[in-house]
């Protein structure tokens, strides 16, 4: 079962992030319609909905890769990425901007290695550029994360010469050297051939077993069974409806929109 | 049969007629000055063969210790057959007056010169490198010192400048695309013209050299600029925001994830650049630098042999070959990493 991230000071009562009206619209478009989420410490929350819902956007809002248009962003107790600046709501500075994300891993769909740096350089590249680690103790760590995610033989190769499958678990390498606090995963699985989803999904599932807070956006069912403590279903911007999976792909499948959906997935 | 008879003896008469004047000379009373008139009349309408006739005339002296007319005469006759392309007749010619007077100078310069011109065309030609090399090489050094130079400054200018016309910042926009605008707009030449010799009249004095690195190099950075900002835009928009998603900032991730991709796809245009840049340096020569083209220029002023501009065309192929085979051996290390 799920042990309590020893690097995480936060209490446990407290959630690690927590979204409040979070807001954004793409011209008369609302992605994303006043959406409220708080995670817990060590909590997995799995995302599910129909392309377009607005999944990727609320993702993408929590480390601010997207600028939203309304509503607070609270990690760790504090309000961070925006602040008031003669009466307007503006972008707060690169440099705590920086700070947030270092603080928070993000998985793309399309992987986005470093394609001119080796798999090694890739996960030290974070450590050594963004936390100013020495090379030693960045390669002891890119090693170490190397290993996690069983990739350890091609620390020497470029990304090029990786299969999809591979490509995905060194890029959770690169986010885990940064040590996050929570890890968000965009679709992890959804650019994959079906024969190399399993290597990452196992990847997530050992990193959810360790206890790693994080929100995953997917239609790979098979995270929101095994992986997620709630299971969220988005359309539209908004939620429509969040339980634990065993309620979800219970009672809630009666819900006659998820249950639509759920169908063709599978 | 009367009138028959009639007819010949005046046909007779007008041949003896006709034959007097030769008869004259023959008799050996002959006037060199004449000769030598009659004969440069001919050269000058362009009968060289009457007039090697007509030079003919100065007989072989007998027992004289000065070669006088006939010296004169025959070093005329060995002069025309060189121009004629008849080089044996000419040393024929030369070597009739130097078995009687073996010490005549004249004639053993024509025989040495006629000696030069009967070496292959690429004997003489080596000949004429050896020569003209040296002041070439010269100027072939100021203008690779230029190149190097304006090969420094201007992807480091252009780097620039290609940053500002992305930057977020609507004035540095602004000044960058001015940059670009103007100094893409208007002739190199004209650039370096108004820095040289225009700028004095604003107080500002340069030296050529000076005006030259700061004209080449704007003009190149603008040319550079339009082509590094199409590289950092051609990268996937996935690599920066995996860059900052890592908490890089902005110019980390320039520097470490944008801009090395670029290199790759930047080697063919900024090659291409690179090499225009080195014929651009002849345009230096206006400003009084003394650059490959210049001193194949002044050479070629001086002694009109058009060797000169070959060789300088040789030398600007040399440099030309060089940069292309150095920048297609770099590109392909650059992108070594997309190579399975």
């Amino acid at each position: 079962m799920r042990t309590d991230n020893q690097t995480n000071p936060t209490p446990v009562d407290a959630p690690i992030i927590s979204l409040s009206k979070i807001t954004k619209r793409f011209g008369k478009t609302t992605a994303v319609d006043a959406v409220d989420l708080s995670v817990m410490p060590g909590e997995k929350v799995v995302i599910i909905g129909p392309s377009g819902s607005g999944k990727s956007t609320l993702l993408r809002a929590v480390n601010i890769l997207e600028e939203i248009d309304d509503g607070d962003l609270v990690f760790e107790g504090r309000t961070v990425g925006y602040v008031e600046k003669k009466g307007k709501r503006v972008l707060d500075t690169q440099k705590n901007i920086c700070a947030l994300r270092a603080e928070i891993g993000m998985v793309f769909q399309h992987f986005h290695l470093f394609p001119h740096m080796t798999v090694l350089e890739n996960i030290m590249e974070g450590p050594v550029t963004v936390q100013g680690k020495s090379r030693e103790e960045a390669h002891i760590i890119a090693e170490d994360m190397l290993e996690k995610v069983g990739l350890s033989e091609k620390r020497k190769v470029y990304p090029a010469t990786l299969s999809g499958g591979q490509k995905q678990r060194v890029a959770i390498a690169r986010a885990l050297a940064m040590k996050p606090k929570i890890m968000l995963f965009d679709e992890p699985t959804s650019a994959l051939d079906p024969e190399l989803v399993g290597e990452v999904f196992n990847t997530i599932k050992g990193l959810a077993d360790e206890g790693m807070t994080m929100i995953i956006v997917t239609h790979q069912m098979g995270f929101a069974r095994e992986i997620a403590d709630r299971v969220i279903f988005m359309e539209k911007g908004r939620f429509v409806t969040e339980a634990p999976p065993v309620e979800f792909f219970g009672s809630c499948m009666t819900h006659p929109r998820v249950a639509s959906f759920v169908d063709s997935i599978l | 049969m009367r009138p028959t008879i009639r007819r010949g003896f005046l046909l007779f008469i007008w041949l003896v007629l006709l034959a007097l004047p030769t008869a004259a000379l023959a008799a050996g009373d002959i006037n060199p000055d004449k000769v030598f008139r009659e004969a440069s009349n001919l050269i000058a309408s362009g009968d060289y063969q009457s007039a090697l006739e007509v030079l003919d005339r100065i007989p072989t002296p007998e027992g004289a210790d000065n070669a006088g007319a006939f010296g004169k005469s025959r070093i005329q006759k060995a002069q025309l057959y060189a121009a004629l392309g008849m080089p044996d007749e000419a040393e024929a010619s030369c070597n009739e007056v130097l078995a009687l007077f073996p010490d005549h100078m004249e004639a053993k310069s024509v025989l040495a010169s006629l000696a030069k011109a009967k070496k292959p065309k690429w004997v003489l030609f080596i000949d004429d490198m050896k020569m003209f090399l040296p002041s070439l090489i010269q100027g072939a050094g100021i203008t690779l010192f230029l190149v190097v130079i304006t090969m420094v400054i201007s992807p480091i200018g252009g780097l620039l400048i290609a940053l500002g016309r992305i930057s977020g910042l609507p004035p540095i926009r602004g000044l960058c695309w001015f940059i670009i605008w103007f100094f893409r707009g208007t002739p190199l030449l004209l650039q370096l013209f108004f820095i040289y010799y225009g700028l004095p009249s604003l107080g500002v004095t340069l030296s050529p050299t000076t005006s030259a690195i700061i004209g080449l190099g704007i003009n190149y950075s603008a040319y550079l600029a339009e082509i590094i900002r199409a590289g950092i835009e051609s990268i996937d928009s996935g690599q920066m925001e995996a860059a900052k998603a890592i908490g890089m900032t902005y110019t980390q991730a320039m520097r470490r994830v944008i801009v090395p991709q670029t290199y790759k796809r930047l080697m063919p245009p900024v090659g291409n650049e690179f090499i225009a840049l080195i014929k651009d340096t002849a345009l230096v020569s206006t400003i009084a630098m003394v650059e490959l083209m210049r001193s194949a220029n002044q050479m070629f002023n001086t002694y009109f042999n058009v060797n000169v501009l070959i060789i300088a065309a040789m030398i600007y192929l040399l440099f030309t070959t060089v940069f292309t085979v150095t920048f297609e051996k770099i590109e392909k290390r650059v992108g070594a990493y997309e190579n399975r």
